[in-house]
């Protein structure tokens, strides 16, 4: 266990003192601004490995017709395609009905994905195997696995989802956490991406979260969104909109939760990397150089608040999505309670 | 004008989401004083709590760059 704390500890000092000249090394933004910091955040028609850009294949779907190419250079060589102010566009001046091409944000919530399958493939295999359901867990990886694991079925799922329905949603809530858990910590690494700083994943990630909430609604989870019982009937016309709104804006909070918590990181340190480029502009390279040993330095610093904050915004999502789930799928008691409330009144009169 | 009103805002959203969550956070430590053997629990509210006044925070944000960004008018 000590010896894989420190070599993660390795790996996040290697990465977190590496990534930022891969920052660095990136040509300087269209503005005129010496460094691009709208570039790092923006989604890109390409991946970067080890500083090779490698150019993914671009798929559009305009006026009934599937358009496939290799990547964005051969869909304008072929003269369907040309590129606008706005993106790429067709030539003959057709729109383009839906953009399905696969981005950089994309491959990474596949790799995201394809992780949390792996691990929970390789896992599962062990356990049928007996190792950890009949002995105990083996090695340093599986008892990772199962700390994470039992926090989420233990901390999260038991926790706020009633009863015994907590183990439908284990799957999910354990899923959701490892996959936003694997995003956020590719952003990590050098020419890593982390999709979570894209609205529309985390949006997605919201809306199944939303589905799942909805369709585990109990009746009386519906029964107190639309009619209260035991409240004056014209509180109702204040109470319901508020509560249907309610509704959507739980799953909204959400995605910009996320959402909004990646992106400023990845501001933040290409901000303060890009304090280098400044100071050269500004006082000469001497001195910009000079500062760059603080900034380095806090930018390694702020890696590892990344780190955390890259763990925490996972449990706070999986948490939400728990505490969400389990409000919907309660089961009120009121018979009880009004009974005891009238009894009460009946022997106040 | 938008670039000032989105200043201001982002001003009054720190220091509304900086109070709240420091009332959390002063309770939190309170409650964990008195009773450190519910550490566990309190802090899983707490970071609850938090997280609701985060996102309204974050709302909140989200309107301020539209504004400075001159989006949507």
């Amino acid at each position: 266990m000590q010896t894989a704390l420190r070599g993660l500890f390795l790996l996040l000092l290697i990465v977190s003192l590496q990534a930022p000249g891969v920052i660095a090394a990136d040509e300087p933004g269209e503005s005129g601004s010496p460094i691009d910091v709208m570039g790092k955040i923006l989604d890109h028609d390409y991946i970067e490995i080890a500083g090779k850009k490698v150019y993914l294949p671009r798929i559009f779907y305009s006026a009934g017709q599937f358009y496939f190419y290799s990547n964005t250079a051969s869909a304008l060589d072929s003269g369907e395609f040309e590129m606008s102010e706005a993106g790429i566009v067709r030539s003959d001046g057709t729109p383009v009905a839906i953009d399905f091409s696969i981005t950089s944000h994309l491959m990474y919530v596949w790799f995201g994905i394809i992780f949390t399958l792996l691990i929970s493939w390789w896992a599962a295999r062990r356990y049928r195997k007996g190792v950890g359901s009949e002995t105990e867990p083996k090695g340093v990886w599986q008892n990772l696995f199962e700390v994470f694991f039992i926090f989420i079925r233990d901390d999260i799922a038991k926790e706020y989802i009633p009863g015994e329905k907590y183990k439908k949603y284990v799957t999910y809530l354990f899923s959701v956490f490892m996959a936003i858990a694997f995003m956020n910590l590719f952003g990590l690494f050098p020419w890593g991406v982390s999709p979570t700083a894209d609205l529309t994943v985390t949006a997605t990630l919201a809306a199944i979260t939303f589905f799942i909430t909805q369709f585990s609604g109990t009746k009386d989870h519906w029964e107190h969104v639309f009619l209260f019982p035991g409240v004056h009937p014209l509180v109702r016309i204040i109470l319901t909109p508020v509560e249907i709104i309610g509704l959507f804006t739980k799953p909204f909070a959400l995605a910009i939760r996320l959402f909004a918590n990646m992106l400023s990181g990845k501001i933040m340190i290409v901000c303060i990397l890009g304090l280098i480029f400044i100071f050269t502009d500004l006082f000469g390279a001497a001195f910009g150089v000079t500062s760059g040993v603080v900034w380095v330095a806090l930018t390694a610093l702020l890696y590892i608040l990344k780190a955390f904050i890259a763990l925490l915004q996972a449990y706070i999502f999986t948490l939400l999505s728990a505490v969400f789930i389990g409000m919907a799928a309660e089961e009120h008691h009121h018979e009880e309670h009004e009974s005891s409330v009238a009894t009460a009144t009946d022997v106040n009169v | 004008m938008g670039l000032l009103a989105a200043g201001l805002g982002a001003g009054i959203i720190a220091i509304g989401a900086g109070i709240g969550i420091g009332m959390i956070g002063k309770s939190a430590t309170e409650s964990i004083a008195r009773q450190p053997e519910a550490s566990g629990d309190i802090r899983g509210a707490m970071i609850l709590t938090a997280a609701f006044i985060e996102g309204v925070a974050l709302i909140g944000a989200i309107v301020c760059i539209l504004l400075a960004l001159q989006i949507g008018g």
